[in-house]
């Protein structure tokens, strides 16, 4: 899948990197402030996408589900940012319009529910830079099936490393992105995926999962984030 | 056909068949019965039929042989009776259904996946896996409007049926393998739903559903009409390799 995204993009990676090391960054300092800053503002966010008590909590591992919840942000900054702008631009057409919008949504829905459950922990979005893979219908698809399966594959990857209770948070995410990718390989591949299982909706028996790092080298490599 | 107007079956899955009412009940408690009482007689979990399962999740010594709890193995065998479930359906309408196109692309794809899920799950429980319990589709298999709106339904109940137990889940072997089939049950669902013009992606967060409500969902389709079998049965149980010719 990396493959399909790096095409035609010019290489800037470390970009994710530095972005991601930022926000590890971020976390770490505002770690020590958690005993003043406290509950409170995991509390808002807990309620809007249906809980965090643990994390509001402070239980030991809410350290790392800070970690993981503002790697997932940065993956969502990326795929909400990509579908604003390929609606904004309004040149990919028919079907593939009526995806992105209802998927720009989506992913903005994300986006608001993991800063509001980060609260002041949240990391800052990055700069964008999706050169015309916004704009030509083809990349675009191609980029959204990338971004999308890359998605499912990196909440996957979490899932174990999470506690329960914020576990059963990215549970309701990470089956949308699913869809989302079963949905956009639909419209790409009909009729008849050219054949080939790897084409179809449903490419695998089973989902594949990807580490953190195996994440942020093939976002790295799209040269999307800018810093 | 009108794919828009058969879409109002979708929520309306109670079938006026024959009453079974209770058999997915005592599918339940056969499950926990059988699961319950070799848990006390045996100390060593997940045998010899493991390899091949597990292999397919990809778990390792972890998942497939230590000590397993109690409560994952009642998750897994949950999980095993659903795939029996969606398999012996995509399987019979293989059979029965005369469909042609991507709906027939569809089923002979989703068929495979829900069969190699049920390898897997039986794979990993090895000895402790529930039998496989006798349905009845009561003609969900060979209507093509009711096959649209029954698989539209089965896969977004799984979705739900996962999501509702993967924070239960203690092990992270277990974990991984249920994470990996729930986001298939997602593509699944997503499909047949672009296939049927419903919205693929309905809603920003898709929300979990406690066994008890996919049991009762299960429940009035009545498509399970008898029990799993304990291990002790003899008796071949049949839906994926006998169609019933109920509609």
């Amino acid at each position: 899948m990396t493959d399909v995204i790096t095409v035609d993009l010019v290489d800037r990676e470390g970009g994710v990197r530095e972005a991601l090391d930022e926000g590890r960054g971020a976390t770490r300092a505002q770690l020590f402030r958690r005993a003043i800053v406290g509950g409170g503002t995991f509390f808002a966010g807990g309620m809007l996408i249906g809980g965090l008590p643990k994390l509001a909590l402070g239980a030991p591992s809410a350290s790392q589900d800070v970690e993981i919840l503002n790697f997932a942000l940065l993956l969502e900054y990326l795929e909400s940012e990509f579908y604003i702008e390929a609606v904004s631009k309004n040149t990919i057409g028919g079907e593939t319009l009526a995806f992105a919008k209802v998927v720009r949504d989506h992913e903005n829905a994300h986006v608001a529910a993991l800063k509001s459950a980060l609260g002041s922990k949240a990391r800052s979005k990055p700069q964008f830079d999706f050169k015309d893979t916004t704009s030509d219908p083809d990349k675009f698809r191609a980029t959204s099936i990338a971004l999308e399966d890359t998605g499912v594959a990196a909440y996957n990857g979490q899932g174990p490393r999470l506690t329960k209770a914020t576990l059963a948070v990215a549970a309701t995410i990470v089956s949308v992105e699913a869809r989302h990718a079963a949905w956009i390989r639909r419209i790409t591949g009909k009729p008849g995926y050219g054949g080939a299982a790897a084409n179809y909706p449903a490419p695998a028996v089973l989902d594949p999962s990807l580490t953190k790092a195996q994440v942020e080298d093939a976002v790295g490599k799209t040269g999307f984030i800018k810093g | 056909m009108s794919i828009h107007q058969e879409n109002t079956h979708v929520s309306h899955l109670t079938l006026d068949a024959v009453d079974s009412d209770g058999a997915i009940r005592e599918s339940l408690d056969a499950v926990q019965g059988d699961t319950r009482a070799r848990f006390l007689a045996k100390a060593g979990l997940f045998g010899g039929g493991a390899f091949g399962g597990a292999a397919l999740l990809g778990l390792t010594a972890e998942g497939a042989s230590a000590a397993t709890a109690k409560s994952d193995v009642a998750i897994l065998n949950f999980a095993l009776t659903l795939e029996y479930l969606e398999a012996a359906f995509y399987t019979e309408a293989e059979q029965m259904l005369d469909s042609s196109g991507e709906l027939a692309l569809f089923n002979k794809v989703v068929a495979a996946h829900e069969r190699a899920h049920v390898s897997a799950l039986k794979g990993v429980l090895g000895r402790k896996a529930v039998k496989k319990p006798k349905f009845n589709f009561h003609g969900t298999t060979e209507s093509e409007a009711k096959f649209r709106a029954t698989a539209q339904v089965l896969e977004d109940t799984g979705v739900k049926a996962y999501k509702g137990q993967a924070p239960l889940i203690k092990s992270n072997a277990i974990l991984e393998a249920a994470l990996a089939i729930h986001a298939v049950e997602a593509r699944h669902a997503s499909w047949i739903r672009d296939l049927n013009g419903a919205p693929p992606a309905p809603t920003a967060f898709d929300k979990p559903l406690s066994k008890s409500a996919v049991l009762a969902a299960v429940a009035k389709t009545k498509f399970i009409v008898s029990p799993a079998k304990k291990k002790t049965a003899r008796r071949r149980t049949t839906g994926a390799t006998s169609p019933n010719f109920t509609g």
